[in-house]
């Protein structure tokens, strides 16, 4: 059932950490305006539990980097969301395998006949991590989830300019493999180099 | 203009789809797929693929066999190519953009596998499989809106003029793992049919989906001569920021995704001439996407022809944006709008003009697909014939 997730190293080698992505979105011309990380002290040993989420610790692992990244944005930047058109976030999971395990745990359970908690079946897509982030910080944006940064970064750009968001929240996460060097998880949060999309046009047909 | 709706923005290229290729329970080809809809029979039937014997529910539309995803998508990719006439050379030059849950290998595969294992990898082996680029691959796993925000970023994408085409392939052959979970999770209609927005509707039921598409600039189109399927003239995307996996009751995220789409389409809502909904047959869904239907169209919402053709095909899961929006093409061009089946007496909570008992002959010069998911994602994207 559900358990603390025990994390890396800070500084070990594996996942890409927030300078990777930092670098991967000054290369598609996007300003970071926040940042974490997991682990990012010796403090960070153990990630603690995610309430509805159970026998992963994926979903745990974004909530506890994206909710850092975006109070951070927050503190330095403080959103009005009572206003008509509050800033808008969009959410862009990058994962390059996924939660493979809850995956493995599903498999293993089918392949002897055994039931799966139902719980398992809302963990079962990176969306519903995603959905929690949206509704626990009024991230009122898209949600896409990618297996690549650059992809996840172009497609952040491309968001912000046709003003589908404001500002993406960008999430790189993956498991350790068994005996590895344990699970790594990074955020940032990026605006338009102008603060909003430039280069502006539509509808279909009237530019 | 839904509330707290603001202005949706796109690049100045048009785009268009000058491809298709398609595999589901009708069988493999547009063709199969387009005459399967259009014959309002349900291709749900009892599984055989494998045991579900421990499961509540015991249907699902699957192809015989056991297809392979991977030939399955790689076949569909090829399809739309031929279908694009596009050349070795011009495939060699387009990038995949791909939908899937994730690489079905990896759930059980032993540790010193895994690393040869993932969603990129099986990317770049369909990419390798139908004769496409070797670079600028993406693989989409945003659950049932995976494909459908692949197409709006391969538009949007070539509007911008960052790319001139992308073939966007989709693909879900239903399989006992997430039959099980779908199972557990009390999701699935024991009654085995889909009833979207009906009264008395049980929920969904899986089915084989395989999509591909190929959006190309109309101007890439143009310069090589190609067959024009649709144009590719709106999308949105936006999230609910409600609830892990409920959608928002009143469906306000989905209400902004069609607004935006008509917006980058340059549309009203009483022009579009039919809506192939994302209608799970869910009974706190379909309300929702009827809410935010009328709360996007006003009026028009009384006026337009929906279905949901998940009443026929099934669930694709993640799939299901591309192959719905082939559907939805295809039953533009041939002027046949696909009944929603499975229509037991109305629902006041989805009042909605549905296509009922037959399907309706009508030549819809815009057409809507719409998709929701877990997370409160929502997607549009229009069509207009060419």
């Amino acid at each position: 059932m559900t358990t603390p997730t025990h994390l890396a190293s800070p500084g070990a080698a594996g996942v890409l950490g927030t300078a990777g992505l930092q670098a991967a979105a000054v290369a598609a011309g996007l300003a970071v305006s926040a940042s974490a990380s997991l682990p990012e002290t010796d403090y960070d040993a153990e990630v603690p539990p995610l309430a509805g989420f159970i026998d992963s610790p994926f979903s745990p692992l974004i909530a506890e980097v994206a909710g850092r990244a975006v109070s951070r944005r927050d503190q330095c930047c403080p959103r009005d969301q009572t206003a008509p058109h509050g800033v808008v976030i969009a959410i862009v999971l990058v994962t390059a395998r996924g939660d493979v395990a809850s995956a493995a745990q599903v498999a293993a359970r089918v392949d002897t006949g055994r039931r799966v908690p139902p719980l398992h079946f809302f963990q079962s897509v990176p969306n519903a991590v995603a959905g929690y982030l949206a509704a626990r910080w009024q991230l009122t944006g898209p949600i896409v989830c990618v297996s690549g940064v650059t992809a996840a970064m172009d497609a952040a750009a491309l968001l912000i300019e046709d003003a589908d968001a404001d500002e993406a929240l960008i999430i790189s996460v993956d498991l350790g493999l068994t005996g590895g060097a344990g699970h790594r998880a990074a955020a940032v949060v990026v605006t338009g180099p102008t603060g909003r999309g430039a280069d502006r046009h539509g509808p279909e047909g009237a530019a | 203009m839904t509330e707290g709706t603001r202005a949706a923005y796109r690049g100045p290229g048009s785009v268009v789809i000058t491809g298709a290729g398609a595999a589901s329970a009708y069988g493999r080809g547009t063709d199969a797929l387009l005459s399967g809809v259009l014959s309002g029979k349900p291709a749900f039937a009892p599984v055989e693929r494998f045991g579900t014997t421990n499961r509540r529910v015991h249907v699902a539309a699957a192809m015989p066999g056991s297809p392979d995803l991977l030939t399955e998508v790689a076949r569909a990719a090829r399809e739309a190519c031929d279908d694009a006439a596009l050349p070795a050379a011009g495939r060699a030059r387009s990038p995949l953009f791909l939908a899937i849950h994730g690489d079905p290998a990896l759930a059980r595969a032993v540790d010193a596998d895994q690393p040869g294992l993932g969603p990129d990898a099986f990317t770049a082996a369909v990419a390798d499989r139908s004769g496409l680029a070797e670079q600028g691959l993406r693989c989409y796993m945003s659950a049932c809106v995976s494909a459908s925000t692949a197409i709006a970023d391969a538009a949007a994408s070539i509007a911008r003029g960052r790319a001139d085409r992308v073939v966007v392939a989709g693909g879900y052959l239903v399989e006992p793992d997430q039959f099980a979970l779908f199972d557990a999770g009390r999701a699935l209609a024991a009654d085995g049919l889909v009833r979207p927005f009906s009264a008395g509707r049980r929920g969904l039921l899986l089915g084989d989906g395989v999509g591909a598409v190929v959006v190309e600039s109309q101007e890439s189109a143009r310069a090589r001569q190609a067959p024009v399927l649709a144009r590719l003239t709106g999308w949105g995307r936006t999230g609910d920021a409600f609830h892990p996996v409920q959608p928002h009751p009143e469906g306000h995220g989905l209400a902004r995704a069609v607004t935006a789409a008509l917006q980058r389409a340059g549309l009203a809502g009483a022009d579009l001439g039919y809506i192939n909904a994302h209608g799970s047959g869910s009974p706190h869904s379909d309300p929702a996407e009827a809410s935010a239907l009328r709360l996007a169209l006003g009026e028009a919402a009384g006026i337009v022809p929906v279905s949901s053709t998940k009443s026929l095909h099934g669930q694709a899961l993640e799939a299901s944006g591309v192959l719905e929006l082939i559907v939805t093409m295809l039953v533009a061009r041939k002027g046949m709008l696909p009944v929603n089946a499975g229509f037991l007496g109305p629902d006041e909570e989805c009042r909605l003009t549905l296509v009922l008992g037959d399907a309706l002959a009508s030549t819809p010069e815009y057409a809507m697909s719409l998709n929701a998911a877990f997370g409160g994602a929502n997607t549009a994207l229009v069509v207009g014939l060419p």
